[in-house]
């Protein structure tokens, strides 16, 4: 290699640590917006943030999957498969869903509210809707990661025991429609905890608000439930008892769609089954529009 | 324009915005800012603020323009820039090697990239092993030092540093202030300082946008502004109501400005006027000199101006 022309000319200072400036390549905006999605999603597990941060998602994995390692357990010594795949085990869901959700949308949202970090996001080569856009993403596909890695576990417990490339087919058959409810169950429990921890930057208030808006909510329509009959009544206030927590909501719609009315949270919705869709379509457009103007009035200030 | 002149980096025309309520934070701004430390002042309300969003095209302008680097305002232009905001800015609980790095990375720079820059800008804002501390735990000097380096890290052409030297102590200000000197005169980078408080702007500048209500108030080099000014400053060590008196009593339109005398400079006599004056009164004469202009000036005259109105 010839010295010459890589050494720095006789005037420059070898020592010299000054500035320099950078002329490489830059991320285009969908790279960037890519690369916080990857960070906020990181910090939905509390991964880059110390021990404290890590203790409530590491819980509700445990718990989550608990019941799923157990039936596998119990499947490989000869004993059914005890939970469905689309909804699992329904209380378990409901409250682990909740409970990560209380605590880590606030973490995704609220610490940069209550730092006033914000400026500094919107001052940089972003639109004010790529923000809420990558810490959406990234808590859908947490909430995706804690709702269908038990569904996972159940199947491979499962098929790991069973004897006929048939069983196997039925298997993944049942599985398909529960993956199918889980990312239902992502794609809205996302928004509905954004936009609400998005409301107040302290984190204490944000937590509570998305904690008691599942909570009352989902005993609001378990009482009308129970008060029209329970979840075998075919009464009409029992079919649209459900519409009030986005739980049922996405019940109802499981049932709708086909799921099985015996089990779950809500009675059959019946003919009301496309009012559970419609609720549910709502809720999710009502949340990320409410996020979309949360982040365009909170750029501009 | 001739073409010695160098391209202005920031280039505003009738400039206005006017927010819900009728009210009116810029109003027909029209200014080039030239490249080099330009120092933006204004009392506060002024404008300031609302002229930085607007060229970091976070609000859009009722009416008018605004070039960046050549550019209309938005996202291209976002990644050419750096930020210091006024306010805290800053998490608490992550160490600032991390919210550097991660924010290099929101500017468009590859992760390893902006690991190293990350690393440079907080080495050259004056942070070493400090920066793998939580930030929770830097005192006021060092969040400003950190704020510094993250407009730094995306390595932009332009920085705007809004109030950088608020809530520091006189020697935070001074290193702060030498900090910025040293950003524009060597690392090649154009500056723009907001700030109410002159007497520390003017001592970084190479030139002064100043603004009120809105409007531009004047735009020019550092040294235009403290010209030598038709006025005589003289101070005496005692006797200043008699001194005054006599000197009105012989036709000079004196004020009084604190200890001191004002008297319009007519000519090399009024030197002498003075001098038989003070003679004449046997006063103890400590200062006699012609007056710089004091950016101060252009405020105060503006106010008094509004207070006659």
């Amino acid at each position: 290699m010839p010295d010459s022309a890589l050494s720095p000319p006789a005037t420059g200072v070898i020592h010299d640590l000054g500035y320099r400036g950078y002329d490489g390549p830059r991320l285009g905006r969908a790279q960037i917006v890519k690369a916080l999605t990857w960070h906020s999603f990181r910090s939905s597990f509390g991964i880059g943030r110390g021990v404290k941060g890590k203790i409530i998602p590491a819980l509700a994995f445990v718990a989550m999957c608990l019941p799923a390692f157990v039936n596998a357990f119990a499947v490989a010594r000869g004993n059914p498969r005890l939970f469905g795949y689309d909804v699992y085990v329904p209380s378990l869901r409901v409250a682990v869903v909740t409970i990560f959700l209380a605590a880590q949308a606030p973490e995704l949202v609220s610490r940069d509210l209550r730092n006033h970090v914000l400026p500094l996001y919107f001052c940089r080569p972003l639109r004010h809707g790529d923000y809420p856009l990558a810490k959406y993403l990234a808590l859908t596909a947490a909430l995706l990661l804690l709702i269908e890695i038990p569904l996972l576990i159940l199947y491979l417990g499962t098929i790991a025991s069973v004897k006929s490339g048939g069983a196997v087919w039925d298997q993944t058959k049942a599985l398909i429609p529960g993956l199918g409810v889980g990312l239902m169950w992502a794609v809205l429990m996302a928004a509905i905890g954004l936009v609400l921890a998005s409301l107040t930057g302290r984190r204490a208030y944000s937590t509570g608000i998305v904690a008691i808006s599942c909570v009352l909510t989902f005993i609001l329509s378990l009482l009308l439930i129970q008060s029209e009959g329970g979840t075998t009544a075919t009464s009409t206030g029992a079919r649209i008892a459900g519409l009030f927590s986005p739980f049922t909501i996405m019940d109802g719609v499981r049932i709708w769609l086909g799921g099985n009315p015996q089990v779950g949270l809500v009675a059959n919705p019946g003919r009301y089954g496309p009012l559970y869709g419609l609720a549910a379509v709502v809720l999710l457009a009502a949340c990320l529009g409410g996020l979309a103007a949360r982040y365009r009035k909170v750029s501009q200030s | 324009m001739p073409s010695s002149d160098p391209p202005a980096v920031i280039r505003t025309r009738e400039l206005t915005k006017v927010y819900p309520g009728r009210v009116t934070a810029l109003d027909g701004l029209t200014v080039d800012f030239k490249p080099g430390v330009t120092g933006l002042v204004g009392a506060n309300g002024a404008g300031k603020s609302t002229l930085i969003k607007i060229l970091l095209g976070l609000i859009r302008p009722t009416q008018g323009q605004a070039k960046v680097l050549g550019l209309p305002t938005g996202e291209k232009v976002r990644s050419l820039l750096g930020y210091m905001p006024e306010h805290d800015c800053l998490p608490a609980d992550v160490t600032a090697t991390e919210f550097v790095t991660h924010l290099g990375r929101i500017s468009g720079l590859p992760a390893t990239v902006s690991k190293e820059r990350a690393a440079e800008s907080l080495r050259h804002v004056g942070l070493h092993e400090e920066r793998y501390r939580l930030i929770g735990t830097y005192s006021t000097g060092m969040k400003q030092r950190v704020k510094l380096a993250q407009a730094l890290v995306g390595a932009p052409r332009l920085l705007l540093l809004d109030e950088p030297t608020n809530g520091l102590d006189p020697a935070g200000r001074t290193a702060m202030l030498e900090l910025i000197a040293r950003i524009g005169a060597e690392f090649g980078i154009s500056i723009v300082v907001a700030s109410h408080l002159l007497g520390e702007i003017e001592r970084i500048c190479d030139h002064l946008v100043a603004i009120d209500g809105g409007r531009l108030l004047r735009a020019d080099t550092i040294t235009s502004f403290t010209q030598v000014s038709q006025v005589l400053a003289v101070e005496v060590e005692e006797g200043l109501d008699r001194l005054q008196a006599e000197l009105a009593a012989r036709g000079l339109a004196v004020t009084t400005q604190a200890r001191t005398l004002l008297v319009p400079l007519g000519g090399d006599d009024t030197y002498d006027v003075v001098r038989d004056c003070v003679a004449a009164l046997s006063l103890p004469l400590c200062r006699l000199e012609q007056r710089r202009h004091q950016v101060e000036e252009l405020f105060r005259d503006e106010q008094e101006g509004a207070a006659h109105a």
